[in-house]
This record gives C-alpha cells, structure tokens and sequence, in this order.
C-alpha cells in the first residue's frame, strides 16, 4: 500500500503533445468514419477527415514552434523540439501528398478507405513518435508504429502478387531490422545503465569507458538496424522489391517518410545520446555512406522500372544523408534536415508523374511508359523532368542547394573525402536521371504494344483515360511539388533559417 | 549461491538449446515445441533476476497462450507433413558465415566486459524491486507514453490483420468466374448428359 501511495501521477504537458493526440484522435474517427456506407463517404469523407486531421497536427506543430521549445514531455518519454517539430511537418506533408496520390488507388478500395487511411496515419503517429523519443523505450515502441502500419499498407493490393510479396518481404526483413534495433538497445542500457538519452550521454565517459565493447556493439547493432529502415547499403536490397511491389502511393509515401524518420532518429541517437562516441561510429558510418552512395548510383543504372529506378536513387540519396550525421557537427544536422525537406519535394514530383503516367499506360511503370511523354502531356513531363534534375543536382533546383550545404558540412567536419564522393555520386547518378528525361522529350512516342495488351491491373484504379485532366490531384501534387523545387533552388533563404533553428535543437554539438 | 549458479547455468544451456532447436528441428510442430522450452527457459532466468511478475507473465502469455496459438495453427495448417527444407543458394551458403561472424563479435564484446557481474556481489535489489505494483506505477509515470503508444499499436496491428484477412467479395466472384469458366469449356465439347455432373462439381 505505501507503494502505491508514492506514485506520483506524471506532469502531462498537453501542450506539447497536442500533435500526437490530433493524430490519434484522427486516426480512430477516420476508422470509424469508414464504417459508414456509401461511395461519397469512402471516396471523399475519409480521405478528407484524414487530410483535415494531418492539417491540424501540422497546424498544432506549428504553433508550438512558434511559441518556442517546450520541456521534455511526461518525464522525458518525448521531446518536441525543433527537430521533431520540423521532421513532423515533413510527415505531415508526405501525408498529404499521399493521400492525394491514393484518391484513385485501387488498394485504398481493397484494404477500404476507413482502414487504409487509418493505417496511413497510425504510421504518421509512429513517426512522430520516433522523431521525438527521448528514451530508449518510446524509440523501438515508435519504431514498431511506423512500421507495421506500412507492412499492411504494402500489401494491400491483395489481387496482386507483387504487392503480397512487397508486404511480405518488408514484414521479415523489417522486422529483422526492428530485431536488431531491439537488441542494440539493449546492449547500450546493459553498459550505461540508463534508457533516458540525456542520461546515456551523460553517462559515457563517466559511469562507463568511452571504448566499452558492450556499448560499442549496442552501437553497431543499433546502426545496422536503422540502415535496414533507412536502406543505407548493405542493408538495402529490399528496397528495389518492396518499392516495385507496393501501391505506388504507398512506395512514395515509404521512400519520403519512412527515410526522414529513419534520419530523425539517426540524428537525435547518434548526434545527441552517443555523441561522445563519434570517433568510433563516426568512420564506420563513413564508410557506409560511401557504399551507399556507390552501390545505390550503380545500380539504378539498368534499371528499366521507374519505380526501381528512384528505389536505387533512394538508395543513393540515403547515402548521402548519411554524410550529414556522420560528421556529428550543428552543420551536418541543418544540412541533412536541409536536405530532407528537398528530398521530400523532389521524390513526391517524381512518384506524382510516375502514378499519373502507369494509370494512363499498358506499359505500367517500365520507363518505355514515359517515352513521348513531352509531345503528348508537358504538365506531366515538366515535372518529372525537374524533379530527376533535382535529384541529380542541378543548379536552380533545391537538390542543387541540399547537396551543395551537405558537402559544405562534410568539408568542415572533416570529411572532405566524403565531399568529394557525394560529386563523383551525382555525376554517375546523372546516367539514370538524364535517360528519363531523354525518354520523355527525345524519344518517338512509343508503338502501341504487339501481342496481348497487359490487362490494366487493378493498381491502375479507374478507366484507362489517357488525358492527365481526368487526374486533377495527382498532377497538382506533381506541379506545387515541382515548382518548390525550382523556389526552394532559387530563394533557399527560408528553409536555410528554418535549418538553422532545427540546428539548435540538440545542445553540446 | 551455488544453487543460484547451477540453476542459471542449467536455464542458460536450456535456452540455447531451446533456440537452436527452434531453427534447426525440421518439423514445425517440435519447432513449436522448442520454442516453448526456451520460453521456460527465459522465465527461468528472469526468476534469477529476480523479476518474479516478468517471470510469470513469460509463463502465462507466452509460454501459455501464445505458444497455444502457434501449436493450433501448425495443427490447422497440417505443417507437420511438410517439413521445412531450406532452399539452396550462394547465399544461403553464406548466411551461417555471417551468423558466425556476429556471434564471435558478440562473444569479443560480452568478453571485452571481463564478465565483471559474474564476480561481484548481487545487486541490491530495492524491496518490492520488479513486483506488480512497482511495474504498473512504472507504466503510469515514467513510461506512460510507450504504454499509451504500444495500446495505440495493438489497435493498429488489429485493423491490419482485418485488412489482410477478411474476405474479399471480389476474389471470391473471380474464383467463381474461374469456375464457370472451367465449366463452360467443358460443356462445349462435352455431351449434354455429362455436363450437368461437371459443371456442378466445378461449382
């Protein structure tokens, strides 16, 4: 009895977790919205209660940053600081863009839209959860709510094989990564003691030697697993199969969301709770991104699929990032969130055009589908072409700026080298972008396919109309994506002072 | 003490050869088996640890009920006629060398520790230390949002599995199609007389 009247009911700032509950609270009307019957409800109420919910957060996120940091929520479970903040607002628009994507989805018809929004926005919620953890315990418990959401989102298309196969791929190798996580976490609190993150950093060095192997392979397990979710090489090659596979809104909502958390946490774990230790992670991440960067640019060379084509360019662009929180410094922070928000804008350009073009053809996503796409649709081909020469790294368009602030903080980290191969990276990735972009503008339209016409599969949602206005929202999504690319390559002095704030965010680095 | 130690030994070497059997038994059902003795095994040690709720909460959940589960479905699905063979390949070669190579790493770093706990005293374990009460008021304070975010995370785990299993009108009227179908060749070149028979056991 006189434990019981110890306990001390924890300080629950509500404030600060308003987000998360706006998302929580969506999430289950959502589903209980999409118990209603009737198309109008199915194809426009709940995408549009998930679309106002994600509005809210969002809008909830922005006042709380507006207002200035908050305190560690209940006993430092979260912290809503300026990095939570700014990668929930990345979350928050990849939702939308996706729900917009998936309006005309077949897998939203499948899974039905109550449960598939749902599961959208139980995976946002996990996310933000990652991105704010403060402890060891909310980290993995976020990290398992971002990702069995996105195992079932994956599969959702259940007439087709592919789509099966993708849920089931992702569900063993993640959870062979969440395994990994588990088990590095694991070994971290058995050699400091702790499970707050603070508390871990304070510890090192103190309670526990800087080189103790316990920590050191906590560490390397840790890492191995959050390259597995991050697809940094050479944990990578479920990435190429499971993006294939999966809903296309699914894949692009996967490959911008799903690697910004994955980063968030790389961030705040290693550059905040294990930054004592950056001498000996430092390299071996190094080292990773190196091989990421190589290994992804490479392999997206042969690559006939568009959605394997930028699955590999993620690949590659994951390497990158890694640059950024290799280096362990304020610089590397605001680049690789710099970078993230660019990131988010030129991918969602690029899978836009990509869903927009594979509902229209017989060719599916093969980049033959794209061929003639200038003379036939310009507000298709624009698009996508300044995304791939985003994401290539054209001057004038924001991957230009991103990459530019990247190897900005690898040189003054220390890792000039680092520097040096993200170039030599984006010269090779010029391969692969430039032949869509060829394709597009240069190529004859393509001939209508001999022998029997591929059945329009069920991921192609409605009629085969060939006319991109018959997809209103999926080519607004692929132009505002595509015109913040150009303006944020131009006048990237917003973002800039917006990185810079979420640079502050972790102290002592 | 010395009680203590044969007794961690004895469940050390129970759920390592609880583990090893779960992957390397051919048959699912003993597989399943397997895995529950390592299960016991693992309470066993949480006893050692002296978590006595965890420890009973391993018996009861896992060892119990969820165990009771896979035994059912292997039952259900008749693996046991099936044995798991593995699929050849370069790299299902290469995996036991991988798995070879973090095993030593592990035993360097478990070894780089000197075993130090091994030597010491035991840790002074507060009263009430791992009891209910102490474990529930844990997850009312301290790690009230895990708590809150697992809850949120069985609910989500629920409506994926409803997603992924409910039945689907539209596959079964295309495994009907399928069917008609079936009957429909059959009819053509077939004679009247038979037909009636294939086409309903088609159906």
């Amino acid at each position: 009895m006189s434990l019981i009247a110890q306990v001390q009911a924890p300080t629950v700032d509500f404030r600060g977790l308003s987000p998360l509950i706006a998302l929580v609270v969506g999430a289950n009307v959502v589903l209980l919205a999409g118990l209603l019957r009737g198309a109008g409800v199915q194809r426009v109420l709940v995408p549009l209660l998930a679309a106002v919910t994600l509005i809210v957060a969002g809008a909830l996120s922005v006042a709380i940053w507006e207002t200035g940091d908050v305190e560690p929520l209940v006993q430092s479970a979260l912290a809503m600081d300026t990095l939570t903040l700014s990668m929930s607002l990345l979350f928050y628009l990849a939702g939308l863009a996706t729900i917009a994507l998936s309006l005309r989805s077949s897998a939203v018809g499948e899974a039905g839209a109550g449960e598939y929004y749902t599961l959208l926005l139980a995976s946002i919620s996990g996310m933000v959860v990652l991105a704010a953890a403060e402890n060891l315990i909310t980290l993995f418990v976020g990290l398992e709510l971002l990702s069995i959401p996105l195992y079932v989102l994956c599969g959702s298309a259940v007439r087709e094989r592919a789509s099966l196969e993708s849920g089931l791929k992702y569900l063993v190798i993640g959870s062979v990564g969440s395994a990994t996580v588990l088990y590095g976490l694991a070994l971290i609190y058995g050699a400091t003691g702790q499970t707050d993150l603070g508390r871990i950093a304070a510890a090192i060095g103190e309670q526990v030697e800087v080189g103790d192997p316990l920590l050191l392979t906590g560490i390397a397990l840790t890492a191995s697993g959050l390259a597995f979710k991050a697809s940094v090489a050479p944990f990578h090659q479920w990435t190429p199969d499971v993006y294939q596979g999966a809903p296309t809104p699914i894949t692009a909502f996967m490959a911008v969301a799903t690697k910004t958390a994955a980063f968030a946490v790389f961030l705040r774990l290693f550059d905040a709770a294990l930054s004592t230790n950056q001498v000996e992670w430092g390299p071996a991440l190094a080292a990773l991104a190196l091989a990421t960067i190589l290994i992804g640019n490479v392999g997206a060379i042969g690559q006939r699929s568009l959605k394997r084509l930028l699955a590999w360019s993620g690949v590659a662009q994951a390497g990158y990032l890694l640059a950024g929180v290799v280096v362990g410094t304020r610089l590397g922070l605001q680049a690789t969130a710099f970078y993230l928000a660019t990131y988010l804008v030129m991918n969602m350009a690029a899978f836009a055009v990509v869903i927009a073009s594979e509902r229209v053809s017989e060719r599916g996503d093969d980049i033959s589908s794209v061929e003639g796409l200038g003379a036939r649709s310009p507000v298709l081909a624009w698009p996508l072409t300044i995304a791939m020469l985003g994401l290539a790294g054209f001057p004038a368009t924001a991957g230009f700026m991103g990459k530019f602030y990247l190897i900005d903080a690898a040189v003054d980290g220390q890792y000039a080298w680092l520097g040096v191969t993200i170039v030599v990276g984006s010269m090779i990735s010029l391969v692969y972008y430039l032949r869509v972009v060829a394709a597009m503008w240069m190529a004859p339209d393509a001939p209508p396919l001999a022998g029997p016409v591929r059945r329009m599969s069920p991921a192609s949602g409605g009629s085969p109309e060939a006319d991109p206005r018959a997809q209103p929202e999926t080519v607004a999504v692929a132009l505002v994506c595509a015109a913040l690319t150009i303006a944020i390559g131009i006048f990237p002095s917003p973002l800039f002072d917006l990185a810079v704030q979420v640079g502050t965010s972790i102290s002592g680095i | 003490m010395l009680f203590e130690q044969v007794l961690f030994f004895v469940a050390a070497a129970g759920a390592i050869a609880g583990a090893l059997g779960v992957v390397m038994i051919q048959n699912p059902f003993y597989s399943v088996l397997a895995l529950v003795g390592h299960l016991v095994a693992l309470a066993l040690l949480f006893l050692l640890l002296r978590a006595e709720f965890l420890a009973a909460a391993q018996l009861v959940v896992y060892a119990g009920a969820v165990m009771v589960l896979y035994v059912f479905v292997v039952a259900y699905i008749g693996g046991a006629d099936e044995p798991l063979s593995p699929e050849g390949g370069a790299i299902a070669r290469l995996g036991p060398l991988f798995a070879l190579a973090l095993l030593l790493e592990l035993t360097i770093a478990v070894g780089g520790s000197e075993l130090a706990a091994l030597e010491s005293a035991p840790g002074t374990a507060a009263p009430g230390f791992g009891s209910p009460a102490q474990i529930g008021a844990l997850l009312l304070s301290k790690f009230l949002i895990p708590f809150e975010a697992a809850s949120f995370l069985l609910l989500v785990a629920a409506v994926g599995a409803v997603v992924l299993a409910r039945r689907r009108r539209g596959l079964e009227e295309a495994g009907a199609e399928g069917a008609t179908q079936v009957a429909r060749e059959v009819r053509e070149p077939a004679e009247p007389a038979t037909v009636a028979g294939a086409s309903g056991e088609a159906r």
